[in-house]
């Protein structure tokens, strides 16, 4: 990891139009992906983050769109503002620098087309050697404990739905990205196939020299691979820190809570905690600090005034008025064990 | 292809083929008064005319001949006879007022019918494609909304009604398309390029009359073209950076138009039901035409042999779309899914 900054974000906002109004689902978010990092990106569903990663392909779907600056640097190369592109620029740009697994890997196949035809039309529409491409394919399958002849001859319902994920997550390199943004890519698979789709996914990291931004809500499973952590709540970053720092450290009030609330497989169910209060509504505005409402903590200021991200210690940020009291106002309770442990 | 589904599927034509011959006897049989009498009323009342006494013996001989079934014996043997000389010698009896073998009538007509059918159907469902496509991209646009209104109303109102129109409009009012026969009266059939647009100018008015009715197939696809555009693995292709083109022919197309291919070779079936309407509004002399004529004459034997033949046809039509469906979905030839 260096502190080669690898993309940009600055004032992103994500916007859709909708019946009650506008929708402001990414609000005047700044973020820094750093080089051969892994950013893990966590928060609940309907925060926003898979509309922070969509934006860094500009592929909000319609009618939604993102404004602001989403700035690539290639490490050879001058920089690209992402969401200035025309569109066959965008269409070259997507895979090639920057690539996505998602969640559904059941679904991302076509399911007509075998597993070979996905790998041979990638590289055809991006004008790469179709046979040097394939053997190279071949290499990451295999790389991903795939029988690379199998899995080629395949149709997508012929696979498993790990192997599935892994032809994927193969799929996505076959082009060799610096960049690869990983949406939930376990969230329907087992917890062994999780835990070894994490493993691959860090071997693959050292072996190609990738940026992983890794989006999930299973806080657990992201301390397993994160170098850093930023969290989501209400369509913006509340903490960002290095990930023992967050675990440690956290200044606040959301994120202890998120901490506090994961339950692992010794939890009993009667002491799985929640955070009191409903989540954020996309359209509405709250005025001051967006997790008031929820905060045992706020106060006049709160309500009053939006804090933003201050720093609180070095690497990192959190955007709360109180983050020196934090820490000892609200203790976490229930800490994950296999957080810890690592 | 797994095998025992071939098998399977064979299994099902066939006794469905046999239904069908079974459910057609028996209407035969049971029509008003039975065909047989009907027919042996009419040789009497023939007989009756030029004087002359026919005997019973002679009198069954010739409702045989004609009928092919012989009217004495008892139900579950003529049932037997007409199948055995159906499909043992090709027998489908002899018309009674053209005195042909019905065979013979049919082979003469239905490549007639096959031609104007198979260009009505390819080019209907061609356009519905399209213009199902076109409305699904543009959905709720104003071309979206004015394409359903005008498909909804095309297949609302019947499809002769569309042949009556046309044969006034485009056929009497502007001449522009001949509005009878199946080329002009003072061609000579043969390998002549007079003779080929004749026939091709003669089949527009029919063709298009018929093919009204697989627009249909437009609504339906825009419908499966708008699910596709929401499925993951559209939005995946688009993320990864494929052409335009590809998406919309290999990811979108290919997977809206898997559930048209059924529908489609059943399409078959309701062409060749159409012939029979549009080839007598346009005078047209096909398998159709010949049906028609049949009914009313009473001519029941000309009547099954027809009715026998678009069986088949769209049998063998549906059989053949589902032994192909492996091969444009891949999921369907493993015979065993996942999902």
């Amino acid at each position: 990891m260096t502190d080669d900054v690898a993309i940009e974000i600055r004032d992103l906002e994500v916007t859709f139009d909708v019946e009650r109004g506008e929708s402001n689902v990414v609000r005047n978010v700044d973020l820094d992906v750093y080089r051969e990092e892994t950013l893990g990106i966590v928060g609940e569903s309907g925060s926003g983050k898979s509309m922070v990663a969509l934006s860094l392909l500009d592929a909000i779907p319609e009618p939604g769109g993102a404004s602001g600056e989403v700035i690539y640097h290639p490490e050879n190369g001058d920089p690209v503002s992402v969401l200035d592109l025309d569109p066959e620029a965008l269409r070259r740009f997507r895979w090639e620098q920057i690539a996505m697994v998602f969640q559904g890997a059941m679904t991302s196949f076509n399911p007509v087309m075998s597993i070979r035809e996905h790998f041979r039309e990638t590289l055809q529409d991006h004008g790469y050697d179709v046979p040097a491409g394939m053997e190279r394919g071949t290499g990451i399958l295999e790389q991903l404990y795939l029988d690379p002849d199998r899995v080629f001859e395949s149709y997508p319902h012929e696979l498993s739905g790990g192997m599935r994920q892994r032809a994927l997550i193969a799929l996505s390199l076959i082009l060799e990205p610096e960049v690869l943004i990983l949406d939930e890519p376990t969230a329907a698979l087992d917890l062994l196939m999780q835990r070894s789709i994490i493993n691959l996914l860090r071997e693959i990291q050292a072996t190609f020299e990738l940026t992983l931004v890794f989006i999930t809500h299973d806080l657990p499973l992201l301390t397993k691979i994160a170098d850093r952590m930023a969290v989501m709540y209400a369509f913006d970053f509340v903490e960002i820190a290095g990930t023992q720092e967050l675990l440690h450290h956290s200044g606040h009030p959301y994120t202890r809570a998120l901490l506090s609330t994961t339950p692992d497989l010794t939890t009993p169910p009667e002491e799985i905690q929640t955070i009191e209060g409903t989540k954020p509504d996309p359209v509405e505005y709250i005025s001051g600090c967006s997790y008031h409402p929820r905060c045992p903590m706020a106060d006049e200021q709160c309500r009053a005034t939006e804090p933003g991200l201050m720093d609180v210690r070095a690497n990192h940020e959190a955007s709360c008025h109180y983050h020196a009291d934090v820490p000892d106002e609200i203790t976490i309770r229930n800490r994950p064990r296999g957080v810890i442990d690592e | 292809m797994h095998p025992r589904y071939v098998l399977k599927r064979t299994g099902q034509m066939v006794f469905t083929f046999f239904a069908t011959v079974t459910l057609t006897f028996v209407l035969y049989q049971a029509m008003p008064g039975g065909p047989a009498e009907a027919m042996r009323a009419m040789i009497l009342a023939e007989s009756g005319d030029v004087g002359g006494s026919v005997s019973l013996d002679l009198l069954n001989e010739m409702v045989e001949h004609y009928a092919n079934v012989n009217p004495d014996q008892p139900l579950h043997v003529q049932y037997y006879n007409y199948l055995h000389s159906l499909l043992v010698e090709g027998d489908m009896g002899t018309s009674i007022y053209q005195g042909e073998p019905v065979l013979d009538l049919i082979l003469q007509r239905a490549p007639w019918t096959m031609f104007i059918g198979v260009y009505a159907l390819t080019m209907g469902y061609a356009v519905s494609l399209f213009l199902g496509a076109a409305m699904a991209y543009k959905e709720r646009s104003l071309f979206d909304s004015v394409s359903s209104t005008g498909v909804i109303l095309l297949n609302s109102v019947p499809y002769y009604i569309f042949a009556i129109v046309l044969v006034y409009v485009l056929g009497i009012k502007y001449s522009l398309f001949p509005i009878n026969g199946r080329y002009g009266t003072f061609v000579d059939p043969g390998f002549t390029l007079e003779y080929m647009g004749s026939v091709v100018r003669h089949a527009v008015l029919p063709v298009v009359s018929m093919g009204i009715l697989a627009t249909g197939g437009a609504l339906t696809m825009r419908g499966n073209a708008i699910r596709v555009l929401g499925d993951d693995y559209v939005r995946v292709a688009e993320l990864r950076g494929l052409r335009r083109s590809r998406v919309a022919m290999q990811y979108v197309g290919r997977n809206s138009v898997l559930p048209l291919y059924t529908q489609f070779m059943i399409g078959i079936a309701g062409v060749l039901s159409s012939t029979v309407v549009v080839e007598e509004i346009f005078a047209y002399n096909g398998m159709g035409k010949l049906l028609y004529d049949a009914v009313l004459l009473h001519d029941y034997p000309l009547l099954m042999g027809t009715l026998l033949v678009f069986t088949t046809i769209t049998l063998i039509a549906i059989y053949l779309a589902d032994l192909t469906y492996g091969y444009i979905d891949p999921r369907i030839s493993t015979g065993e899914s996942n999902e």
